[in-house]
């Protein structure tokens, strides 16, 4: 079964057209008041959300409707009464020690209820995989977007306007921003110990070297990618209320609520019965909004002033301070015999980790066991290193790894048809998987469609047709 | 001069997460009236997985899409999930709303039987009935099962039930093992004008042949590829987060540069036919593999147009431009 777009822009015409999908037509669809009413929508008979089965069915979503008419419910459009607001200052330095934070001047300024350092934080420190990561830093900075204080405020402007009022000494350390020199002996170690690699992965599948001497053409090329953000339309936001029974309830814009809750019971030290976590509606997540950011920070806040206390990311605070792509830096030496056929790939990943791990140890798995690509290998080594460094963290995004390196793998197949003489296409089919071939962890994949796509895009595009 | 060049790139991508389990719980309760309620831990993102969670339910019980209410995102009334990541809510999620409306359904087919003088299991639920296996005009109303079943029977219809995929751990030493259950796989072509004497690319068009197994609603995850594309085309030409001493220097969307409408090619988007015995009616997932080759298609559409391989992301008309002045040069 093969679904156009043409199909989709017929379905959306008949569903602009249809009378009967319109609200009745003397009444209007929005009343011009400060509350819009939007009329029960009436779904036209072809609706496919009316079939059976249901399966396959081009079924409309019920929250369409709603982010159409404005009415759905973003964190920013919950209010609640005496609703007070939160302001997150960053670090100065993208690695220091803190001596001292003064909030005094802070404090004194009419309009701040209460403010907050990480040595209030019962647990500072979380993280999915390894809880290298402060809510607020107390000791340590170890990147430009690392909290240091919080002030909670009537209105968000003397939350803002009180952060220039904190005064936090620093002792700047020595930073390091590349990640093939945090490697380096001789690097700044930024969560100490002896080496910045916070994890590894290997691939091993044959023996490489002795392919790679045996093939007739060896090729070679680094190739690198840079540090992307997710850019949701709804930056991070939350809401946190403590009541007079010691239970806290926080509206998220938490993909991932269950492990969520998990996080704000471990920072806040409660037991998981006192936490309610409600992932509201999330405009746009592409995994950037995965773990916790401000909200134990509003939970403390909330307790010490009785107020729901509520935090939306300004657009800056959303590229410094949530997770951003990890950059990766490949090195892909692939052994090809004449007739195109792959028999050797030797590939070395190293990720700009940035300041802490995040996401990183499913970034790396997934960067390494997909980096020789949708192709039977039978000699395969592939090394992979994230690295600290004292730049933004990296974390999930669309893809954990695979972007990455698609772009190396790809590019390197077509430098090696082009050196051969192949049709780029060619070289695909003559080494992608099949039904029942083994990945490079030797699983045996089932469902394997990739020759199937490349035959079905080629004739869509006109691969063999097509003229420059 | 306008050059112009087509690339292709393929991919596969795993279903799932690695590195710890990876588990989903739902509860599905049937209605007396034969709508149903579907509760599940995970977060609608924006990418329609509580549409398609419904669809699930409804074809487990025999229902239309419009019969089921999805309820989800709450700790105190939800089900635990593990998220709304790693493109696994339609498979890992999906699979668990399917044993739970399993389970629900069960119940209203034990209520059923006696009234249709069958046993259990001959029947099955379709079009908003409970009928016979092989004799359809022998049926009530899944309505009627499900009143007659809470109502007479004293036994209301509901399931819970968990999935997490099988996995095998992987070797620490070779990395061996099975990581994820299963993968999707896909080709995009794209086809571009590079301006030789300036080094601006412009994506003419994309085409775009995806796996996902059996599309719970096409149009949903043409919906995701099309996104998917626009994140690709803004890592292949236009995002890049640049640092001075550690600090960002352009933290915002004057010069963070995105693609807009403007700088979208023509999509062609066709799905593959596919199914995977694994997932929920043969559905794998859709989300994120559909940014990962758009990128790698562009450089090699490039390269096809003037002879330049990128080899650090963004592809900027300044990169694209040094490349071909070293090549005039050499």
């Amino acid at each position: 079964m093969a679904t156009r777009t043409k199909d989709v822009q017929t379905d959306t015409e008949e569903l602009v057209t249809a009378t009967e999908s319109r609200a009745p037509a003397k009444q209007p669809l929005i009343v011009p008041a400060d509350q819009p009413v939007a009329f029960p929508l009436q779904l036209p008979e072809f609706s496919a959300r009316l079939k059976t089965p249901a399966v396959g069915q081009r079924a409309t979503r019920p929250d369409g409707r709603l982010h159409g008419l404005g009415q759905t419910q973003y964190i920013d459009d919950i209010t609640f009464p005496h609703l007070i607001h939160a302001k997150v200052l960053r670090s100065a330095h993208p690695h220091a020690r803190i001596i001292s934070i003064d909030m005094s001047a802070a404090e004194a300024l009419p309009g701040v209820l209460a403010t907050l350092t990480g040595k209030e934080i019962p647990v500072n420190s979380f993280g999915p995989t390894l809880q290298d990561q402060p809510v607020l830093a107390a000791e340590v900075v170890r990147h430009r977007g690392d909290g240091v204080a919080a002030v909670a405020a009537l209105t968000e402007q003397i939350a803002t306007d009180a952060l220039e009022l904190i005064k936090v000494e620093y002792e700047p350390l020595q930073p390091v921003f590349d990640p093939l020199e945090a490697l380096e002996d001789d690097s700044p170690k930024i969560h100490g110990g002896d080496t910045n690699v916070y994890t590894s992965k290997v691939i091993k599948k044959g023996d490489v070297e002795k392919a790679l001497a045996e093939a007739d053409h060896v090729f070679h090329r680094q190739f690198q990618t840079q540090a992307v953000e997710h850019v949701p339309i709804e930056p991070h936001a939350s809401i946190a209320s403590w009541d007079a029974n010691g239970r806290v309830s926080v509206w998220s814009s938490l993909g991932r609520i269950t492990l969520g809750r998990e996080d704000l019971a471990r920072t806040l030290d409660l037991p998981q019965s006192k936490i309610r976590l409600i992932g509201t509606i999330v405009g746009g997540n592409f995994g950037g909004k995965n773990e916790i950011t401000n909200e134990p920070i509003l939970a403390m806040l909330s307790r010490k002033t009785g107020r729901p206390v509520k935090s939306v990311f300004t657009r800056g605070d959303e590229f410094i301070s949530s997770t951003i792509r990890h950059p990766f830096t490949m090195d892909y030496t692939t052994g090809v015999m004449n007739d195109g056929l792959i028999i050797a790939r030797k590939i070395r990943l190293v990720l700009d980790g940035g300041a802490y791990c995040s996401w990183t140890a499913t970034t790396i798995g997934k960067g390494s066991i997909l980096a020789a690509g949708p192709y039977n290998i039978e000699n395969l080594l592939v090394e992979a290193y994230a690295v600290y460094t004292n730049k933004t963290t990296t974390g999930a995004m669309r893809g954990f790894g695979a972007p990455q390196v698609c772009f190396a793998y790809e590019s390197q197949m077509d430098d090696i048809a082009h050196k051969l003489g192949m049709d780029p296409l060619e070289i695909r089919l003559k080494n992608a998987f099949t039904e029942g071939s083994a990945s490079p962890t030797s699983q045996t994949l089932q469902s394997v469609a990739v020759k199937e796509s490349l035959v079905q895009a080629s004739e869509r595009f006109g691969w063999k047709e097509w003229q420059r | 001069m306008i050059k112009r060049g087509r690339g292709m790139a393929c991919m596969w991508y795993p279903i799932g997460f690695t590195v710890a389990a990876n588990p989903s719980a739902a509860t599905v309760k049937v209605n007396t009236d034969g709508t149903a309620t579907v509760l599940t831990g995970t977060v609608e993102t924006g990418q329609g997985a509580l549409t398609v969670l419904g669809q699930i339910a409804a074809e487990t019980l025999g229902v239309a899409t419009d019969d089921v209410h999805v309820v989800s995102g709450d700790t105190d009334t939800t089900p635990m999930d593990t998220g709304a990541i790693a493109s696994r809510t339609t498979y890992v999620t999906g699979n668990a709303v399917v044993l739970a409306a399993e389970k629900a359904r069960e119940i209203l087919f034990e209520a059923a039987a006696p009234l249709l003088g069958v046993r259990p299991d001959q029947l099955e639920a379709r079009d908003r009935k409970i009928q016979v296996l092989g004799f359809p005009a022998k049926y009530v109303d899944i309505a009627t099962a499900a009143k007659h079943s809470e109502n007479v029977l004293g036994c209301p219809s509901i399931g819970s039930a968990t999935y997490n995929p099988p996995t095998v751990a992987m070797d620490p030493e070779t990395g061996q093992g099975k990581p994820f259950s299963t993968y999707v796989y896909a080709t995009q072509i794209a086809e571009v004008e590079v301006d030789d004497e300036t080094g601006q690319v412009e994506v003419l068009r994309i085409v775009a042949v995806h796996d996902c197994g059996t599309p719970i609603n096409p149009m949903l995850v043409e919906g995701q590829i099309e996104g998917g594309i626009s994140m690709g085309v803004g890592f292949a030409l236009h995002e890049e987060i640049l640092f001075k001493d550690g600090a960002q220097i352009n933290p915002n969307l004057t010069n963070y540069i995105m693609p807009t409408s403007l700088d979208m090619p023509e999509l062609e988007v066709e799905l593959v036919d596919n199914y995977d015995p694994t997932g929920p009616f043969g559905a794998k997932g859709a989300g994120e593999p559909t940014a990962v080759p758009t990128a790698a298609a562009i450089m090699n559409a490039i390269f096809d147009a003037v002879g330049v391989r990128i080899t650090s992301l963004p592809a900027t008309a300044e990169k694209v431009l040094g490349g071909i002045m070293e090549l005039q040069a050499s």
